[in-house]
């Protein structure tokens, strides 16, 4: 029997990359299923550099495609089961993740943004957000979480996995090629010790007894002859993503009591956007930040509340409003003004937020 | 310039993020702090992030010569790994000082094949970087198999940190921990490798007696 990864807890200097693989080892993963493509492969590197030594399993795959649909056969045979991937493999998995939201399938797939569109750049964007919360046909019931720091990448990517095997929606880790290639000190722990009780997983398929006689028949199906019946799915979906959103739903906030203008970003720029906002409110400027850490479900409500007070959002991200337009659609109704600070694709510095708050301040 | 002898040749290898290319940017700057002829080599093809390339100007402008791509030099960056820069090839037959940036892991120190007349050169030392606050080489038993993994390696770094909240304590812990991985692998530590500011306070040699080079941070500039 092999040991746990991760005996009590320990501050660490580590990639994102590998960050993520000692989470997925902390949280009980089984097995890995993959596909290069940069900036993500040091989780595959990292998973099968450690996976032997604690009986886990790897499979690479073809492509994309094949490794969304092995982690979909593992999760059925009722492994703990994920993979990882960027950029245009984002895009292959977007078929395989829909039929496990049709599915009801707990998956769990990490992404490391890069730009686009197309193979684009290797290193680095915020363009995958459209993609990565509404891709895939259908109505795009998943939960995404958008992780700023190594910390948050290390108790995000244990918590995906009791996200998805608890709620049973694809589960998705947004980082980006910054995260994953930056060094920082961060703490990691075996999940037990801080009370976290790992949700097991369980065979889906196969399982033992007469379907109809000692068990009811188990029936996943992504695949229905008449409207009414695959009416009656979707329905099912959103009702229960809609009943567990208040649950899942997480951000980040602070400054907003006396704001005039709220900066709201997420991810890796949220880094820079709080930075100046501290900054800035040092300096007397009335601005408050917000920051979405699931960028599905949204912590509607607590944007609505933000966008009363401050009545003006700064919208900051490395896409050309991909953020602002799930914003825009949580604020239907509301007067706050949305102005703009898109660089797809760029990193984005404290020292350009500053500025452009400056420049609309005055 | 002094003798042949004293010619100063040192190829950085080591774990993943170890430190390697800011030990080997720090000992190029030394070596020309001293006023001696230095060539810094960027050998690592394993990855184009956090490489010499976006301080390549600078590095020029403290007397270090600096053998390395131009970004505008390349194509398809990091989708395929790199290609061998060929006048890196002759890098040892330049005159003066050769400080090698090597890529991580096996792969990495397998690079060093590449370059004419690596296997002969009588004054290369291929030192391997390690810091314990890195997993895979955190304790003695993994650095000893760790560095067994890397073929040629003539001596260790230790450069064991925690970024921004390193302490002198936890250099120190380092320093113990890879004296006595050194010692199993038969190897010594040329140095220990830490902050400026935390230098000042450990003094010329660590707590097992290692010289102490202080360095400071120029990778955090050059993810890309």
């Amino acid at each position: 029997m092999p040991g746990k990864p991760i005996e009590g807890e320990k501050r660490v200097f580590m990639t994102g990359n590998e960050v993520v693989a000692w989470a997925a080892l902390a949280a009980g993963a089984e097995i890995m299923y993959g596909y290069p493509i940069t900036p993500q492969n040091e989780i595959m590197h990292y998973w099968t550099r450690l996976a032997p030594k604690f009986g886990r399993e790897f499979l690479q795959t073809e492509d994309e495609l094949s490794a969304g649909f092995t982690t979909i056969g593992g999760v059925l045979a009722g492994k703990k089961a994920f993979t990882a991937t960027a950029g245009p493999g984002n895009t292959l998995m977007q078929e395989p993740m829909s039929m496990a939201e049709a599915m009801r399938l707990p998956t769990v797939v990490v992404i490391q943004q890069r730009g686009g569109p197309s193979t684009g750049t290797v290193i680095y964007s915020q363009q995958e957000v459209t993609m990565t919360t509404l891709g895939g046909n259908g109505e795009g019931m998943r939960i995404v979480y958008s992780t700023a720091t190594h910390q948050e990448l290390f108790d995000y990517t244990i918590k995906a996995f009791n996200t998805a095997w608890k709620y049973r929606f694809p589960t998705f880790i947004l980082g980006d090629g910054y995260q994953a290639k930056a060094r920082e000190p961060l703490t990691i722990y075996d999940p037990e010790l801080r009370g976290i009780t790992m949700v097991p997983a369980e065979p889906l398929v196969g399982k033992p007894g007469v379907p109809g006689v000692d068990r009811p028949p188990v029936h996943l199906r992504n695949t229905y002859n008449v409207e009414e019946e695959l009416y009656e799915l979707v329905g099912s979906l959103v009702r229960d993503f809609e009943r567990i959103a208040p649950e899942v739903a997480e951000y980040e906030a602070f400054g907003l009591d006396d704001a005039v203008l709220a900066v709201v970003s997420h991810g890796v720029v949220s880094r820079a956007c709080k930075a100046a906002v501290k900054e800035l409110r040092e300096a007397g400027y009335k601005v408050g930040y917000f920051r979405p850490v699931t960028l599905r479900p949204l912590a509607v409500p607590a944007l609505q509340e933000a966008a009363q007070k401050a009545g003006r959002f700064l919208v900051v991200e490395s896409a050309q409003g991909q953020l602002a337009r799930l914003l825009k659609d949580a604020l239907y109704g509301s007067t706050a003004e949305m102005l703009p600070l898109y660089k797809p694709g760029m990193g984005i510095t404290a020292e350009d937020v500053v500025a452009r708050v400056k420049e609309i301040l005055g | 310039m002094g003798a042949i002898g004293e010619r100063i040749v040192e190829a950085y290898v080591g774990e993943y993020a170890s430190g390697k290319s800011e030990v080997a940017v720090n000992r190029a700057l030394a070596l020309a702090r001293q006023g001696r002829r230095v060539n810094l080599v960027d050998l690592d093809i394993v990855e184009p992030f956090y490489t010499l390339r976006p301080i390549k100007k600078k590095l020029g402008e403290q007397g270090v010569n600096v053998l390395a791509w131009d970004t505008r030099e390349m194509i398809g960056l990091g989708e395929t790994g790199l290609v061998f820069r060929p006048a890196n090839r002759w890098a040892l037959r330049l005159p003066g000082d050769v400080i090698l940036d090597v890529g991580y892991g096996v792969g990495g120190a397998r690079t060093l094949n590449l370059v004419e007349g690596a296997g002969e050169d009588p004054h290369l030392k291929v030192l391997a970087v390690v810091n314990i606050a890195r997993p895979m080489t955190a304790t003695v038993e993994d650095i000893v198999q760790y560095v067994q993994t890397l073929g040629r390696v003539d001596g260790l770094i230790n450069n064991s940190h925690l970024g921004g909240e390193t302490t002198v304590e936890f250099v120190q812990e380092g320093a113990r921990v890879v004296a006595e991985a050194a010692r199993r692998l038969g190897l010594p530590v040329v140095a220990t490798t830490v902050l400026e500011e935390l230098a000042a306070k450990m003094g010329p040699r660590d707590a097992c007696g290692h010289p102490v080079w202080p360095i400071r941070r120029y990778m955090d500039r050059t993810l890309w």
